[in-house]
């Protein structure tokens, strides 16, 4: 009892509060700019069909009517707040009358899908990779796996992404360009094999971009811990290497990469905007980049509120997961 | 930093050098002098020659859908669809409409934006007025039927025309209840309109251009209890495609032709069926569409940049867009290019200024160094198309070489240059390029003139009105301040980002110091509706329609909907961007609104309108739209060519409607 109250009973205010502040942060700013979703509306009507001048007022008053934004921010806001409780997030104001849960419900699958998979795996491989590389560090394999993650890494993403799009969509076309997967949603092997190969470039670009960075990272935290008095004790007691590299040295680089992993997770419901963008594949960053640019505002609050419960919440996980990890933090 | 850079570099030539090794070993590289990059050098965009990719090898198709490819049409979307399954288009901006208006959605009338021929399409002939134009008798075509089976009447329009005024915030909602008194329907073909007061183009809102009242099913939308919120799908269609399959993200939808495509307006109007299905799709960027093409996954799409193209033109010998050699675009999009200032900033209210800035630009190096050369100039804010030419900038050329301005000291000064396309076409001939040399052959290709490059004259004008120059040869304003102009443009609209940085190049070789603020489309609308900026690169000056009347574009710049600065154009219904007043336009408008489109005078009318825009330099008007349309014509044949240009090729605008029976599976 006294550890929840001392320890975990504030967490979870801080992680409430962190909540409720970025959410109503982000209920703000959008109000702020000077982008209007009916203004935005009637020029995309206008530019499209016959209008009159004269029956714009009444199209425009009818339309904040149907976009809920009658009333002072005050009042907008706090039917926002009711209308999540109740997990209504409203209607999209760029896509009306379309659910911004609708939206959700489409779109974050395939972040969630893509982007835990590619985090998971490039975690796991870049500290199995990065930690065997520090410790064998003299050795040749281990030098030409440092040379060639180090040369990926410093490739800006979008140019390492256009490549494997013209080698595989163009040069050697076998992989789709465009979509999630092919035809509708069943439980098929056709359709799984079709969400594989339509994922495949996207995550293989994320994970390459995410295994170099998380090598370097373990690698680092690997050669710190050689010199450690632990690992030259253990090396001259005679221990198995197998046990000094996995039992000691990435036991303990372990805890700056469980953050790592942990805030890289809660912040996949960002989405990955330009591996979206590239590849053509569905998913929420593009929803949020369209939203800002059409001041949607219910999509925008939409996207942030999972975002900031995302992020939020893996940092909550983390904070309770440190005294198991560390008895250090324990022992506080 | 260095060394990392050179790593970057190292790699980026392995990387090239395993993109050589992986090209196919049966289809040889071609070094083919038409691929263009684009670098920037010194601000200004040159050209540089490199290898063109190689042909993709010839593989299945890969298009989403399970549908033999020799059987499917398939269209490049334009953008990601953010609303799906919705196919309820009398919601304002929410469900989109480049392709499926066209396939499911019918009105009465159509204007081909290629020919300006009026197209009866559920109505039988063109709307009759009474004589004060406050009643519209539409007589409507028999034999047409909704996908369901159930026959299209009169009172599926008085119901939608009812049913639009009766829910606001509805597309056309607001108009009609401005306009109509009531509607009936005496039998089962007839619709009579009473309007409020007379509207002798009450008839626009029923005609498509892009978009048009469309027609509700009655016996369906008379059932929802929302019609907000009704999604109207499956669509029961009055075209002759119906919805078969759609993917859920939005990127593309596919469409079947009815079995009794008989009786919808393409097959009842052309006798032909199309293709059996349409996919219309979003692959991405320029880059991704002309993979898909190269792969022959992509039969059309809308455009693409002018490098894009030539690659295209590489590695797909199947692909052409328009014309067939230079300057291959489509010239005849009803739209054009400028540069505007703010007026409420001064200098910019000085009409002396504004010349001055006109005839500072060298628009023929704009069209070639910086546009490629593949588009036609207009010196006025209509686009020189082909119908357009001769309604406006061939009558009106004596007026234009006759035309002088005041520059001071008694002195005049003619601007228009009739040598300007001949001047172009020696540039494109020096770039290897076979051009016409015959009068009717340049203006097919470059349209007819521009204004002059006349610096000495540009400077001769602000000197008269009290600028003058520092000791580095740059302008001050008459108060002695340095003169700085910053200009915003929105590069996905390619021409508008390059005509800003020569437009910015060359105002600054004359001695103004000018930025470009690049921006996304919407912040940039915005900007520009509100009246926050000095300067734009934009386009759309003033809405012209395909039969030449240019009321509705120059209602939206009237006076009575002046928007002051701060508050949106869009709010009040205003084009008026640049916020100028002209009393002698108003009354040209108001003097237009009282005839019908097809009235002689308005012609007359517009190129008053057109005149007085000119003399007093409203718009600096540079190039008319082009748009690199590209058909592949590996799988499928029949789209509009300069050759075979009965219909437009612009299937954006009304869904390739009347453009898509024609479309003829290749034999190969």
């Amino acid at each position: 009892m006294s550890l929840f109250k001392s320890y975990v009973l504030p967490r979870l205010i801080q992680w409430l509060v962190v909540i409720f502040v970025g959410v109503t942060i982000t209920f703000v700013i959008p109000r702020l700019m000077p982008t209007d979703p009916v203004e935005q509306t009637l020029r995309r009507v206008s530019s499209t069909t016959m209008t009159d001048p004269r029956a714009v007022e009444d199209l425009k008053n009818a339309l904040k009517d149907m976009y809920g934004l009658q009333g002072t921010p005050v009042q907008q806001y706090l039917n926002f707040w009711s209308r999540v409780t109740r997990g209504d997030l409203g209607p999209s104001l760029g896509s009306f009358p379309t659910p911004v849960t609708t939206i959700l419900k489409n779109a974050l699958p395939w972040t969630v899908g893509l982007l835990l998979t590619t985090t998971l795996l490039s975690w796991l491989l870049g500290i199995f990779l990065g930690t065997l590389a520090g410790y064998y560090r003299t050795r040749a394999w281990s030098q030409v796996l440092d040379k060639v993650l180090i040369a990926i890494y410093p490739i800006p993403y979008a140019i390492l992404a256009l490549v494997l799009v013209i080698v595989f969509q163009y040069y050697l076309p076998i992989f789709p360009m465009v979509g999630g997967a092919r035809g509708q949603p069943t439980f098929s092997f056709e359709y799984i094999r079709s969400v594989f190969m339509h994922s495949f470039l996207p995550a293989l670009s994320l994970l390459i971009i995410g295994t170099a960075f998380r090598f370097i990272m373990a690698k680092a935290l690997a050669t710190t811990h050689l010199s450690s008095d632990y690992v030259v004790y253990a090396e001259t007691a005679g221990l198995p290497k197998r046990k000094i590299i996995f039992g000691y040295v990435m036991a303990n680089t372990l805890l700056p990469q469980v953050t790592d992993l942990g805030l890289s997770i809660g912040a996949m419901f960002e989405g990955a905007l330009i591996t979206e963008v590239i590849f053509s594949y569905p998913g929420i960053g593009y929803q949020l980049y369209t939203a800002i640019l059409q001041a949607d505002f219910n999509l925008i609050l939409g996207v942030c509120l999972f975002s900031i419960v995302g992020i939020a919440t893996a940092a909550l996980v983390i904070d309770l997961l440190y005294p198991l990890l560390d008895p250090r933090v324990r022992y506080q | 930093m260095r060394g990392k850079l050179s790593l970057v570099m190292a790699m980026m030539v392995v990387l090239s050098m395993m993109l050589s090794a992986c090209q196919p070993v049966q289809a040889p590289p071609q070094v083919v002098e038409k691929v263009v990059t684009q670098i920037v050098e010194k601000e200004k965009i040159v050209t540089q020659e490199v290898p063109a990719p190689a042909p993709a090898k010839k593989i299945e198709t890969q298009i989403p859908v399970n549908v033999p490819r020799d059987q499917v049409y398939v269209i490049d979307q334009i953008f990601r669809y953010s609303v799906v399954d919705n196919f309820n288009l009398w919601v304002p901006g929410g469900p989109p409409s480049p392709t499926r208006q066209g396939l499911v959605m019918d009105s009465l009338w159509y204007l081909d934006q290629e020919t300006g021929e009026w197209i009866n399409s559920l109505a039988t002939e063109k709307p009759a007025y009474n004589a004060d134009f406050t009643e519209m008798t539409v007589k409507l075509r028999p034999g047409v039927f909704w996908s369901d089976g159930v026959e299209f009447t009169a009172d599926d329009v008085v119901y939608t025309v009812n049913t639009l005024m009766n829910n606001p915030g509805l597309n056309w909602s607001a108009e009609l209840k401005l306009y109509v008194k009531e509607v009936s329907n005496p039998d089962k073909y007839t619709v009579v309109f009473k309007l409020n007061e007379s509207n002798p183009r009450f008839a626009g809102y029923f005609t498509v251009r892009y978009n048009a009242v469309y027609i509700m099913p009655k016996h369906v939308a008379e059932k929802q209890a929302d019609l907000k919120t009704w999604t109207n799908f499956p669509p029961v269609s009055l075209g002759a495609y119906v919805a078969a399959e759609s993917d859920p993200n939005g990127y593309w939808e596919l469409f079947k032709l009815r079995d009794d495509w008989q009786k919808a307006t393409p097959g009842i109007l052309t006798g032909k069926a199309g293709p059996e299905y349409i996919l219309s799709i979003f692959y991405g960027a320029n880059e991704r569409k002309a993979i898909a093409m190269a792969r022959h996954d992509l039969d059309l799409f809308m455009d693409i940049d002018y490098e894009a193209f030539n690659a295209i033109q590489s590695s797909t010998p199947t692909a052409r867009s328009w014309f067939k050699d230079f300057p291959w675009a489509y010239p005849n999009e009803l739209d054009d290019r400028w540069f505007g200032c703010n007026f409420t900033i001064p200098p910019y209210d000085n009409k002396d200024v504004r010349w001055a800035l006109t005839l500072a630009l060298n628009i023929v190096e704009l069209q070639t160094e910086y546009i490629g050369g593949v588009t036609r100039l207009t010196q006025m804010p209509i686009p020189a198309t082909t119908a357009i030419m001769k309604l406006y900038h061939q009558p009106m050329e004596q007026w234009f070489e006759d035309l002088a301005i005041d520059v001071g000291n008694g002195e005049t000064f003619k601007p228009y240059d009739t040598e300007a396309t001949k001047k172009i076409a020696d540039w494109a001939a020096k770039q290897g390029y076979t051009v016409p040399t015959d009068p009717d052959g340049l203006r097919e290709r470059f349209g007819m003139g521009t204004w002059k490059y006349a610096p000495d004259v540009a400077e001769k004008l602000l000197l008269k009105n009290d600028f003058k120059k520092d000791a580095n040869g740059k302008w001050l304003l008459p108060d002695g301040s340095s003169w700085k102009i910053s200009m915003i443009a929105a590069p996905d609209e390619v021409d508008v980002q390059r005509l800003a940085i020569g437009a910015q190049d060359q105002w600054k070789k004359f001695g103004i110091d000018v930025t470009v603020e690049s921006l996304e489309r919407d912040p940039y609308y915005n900007r520009q509706n509100l009246g926050d900026f000095v300067c734009t690169s934009s386009w759309n000056p003033l809405t012209v329609n395909a039969d030449g009347d240019l009321w509705q574009g120059l209602n939206a710049l009237h006076s009575r909907f002046f928007t002051p600065v701060g508050e949106s154009t869009a709010g009040h219904g205003s084009n008026d961007i640049l916020r100028f007043k002209s009393p002698e336009l108003d009354a040209i408008t108001d003097q237009m609104a009282k005839l019908t489109p097809d009235d002689p005078k308005v012609v007359q009318l517009g190129q008053d309108a057109l005149k007085l825009i000119a003399t007093n330099m409203f718009f600096i008007d540079t190039i008319s739209f082009k748009k690199f349309i590209t058909m592949d014509e590996y799988y499928w044949t029949g789209w509009p060519t300069s050759e075979n240009a009965k219909r437009q090729p612009l299937y954006w605008f009304q869904g390739g409607r009347f453009s898509l029976p024609y479309v003829e599976p290749v034999k190969q």
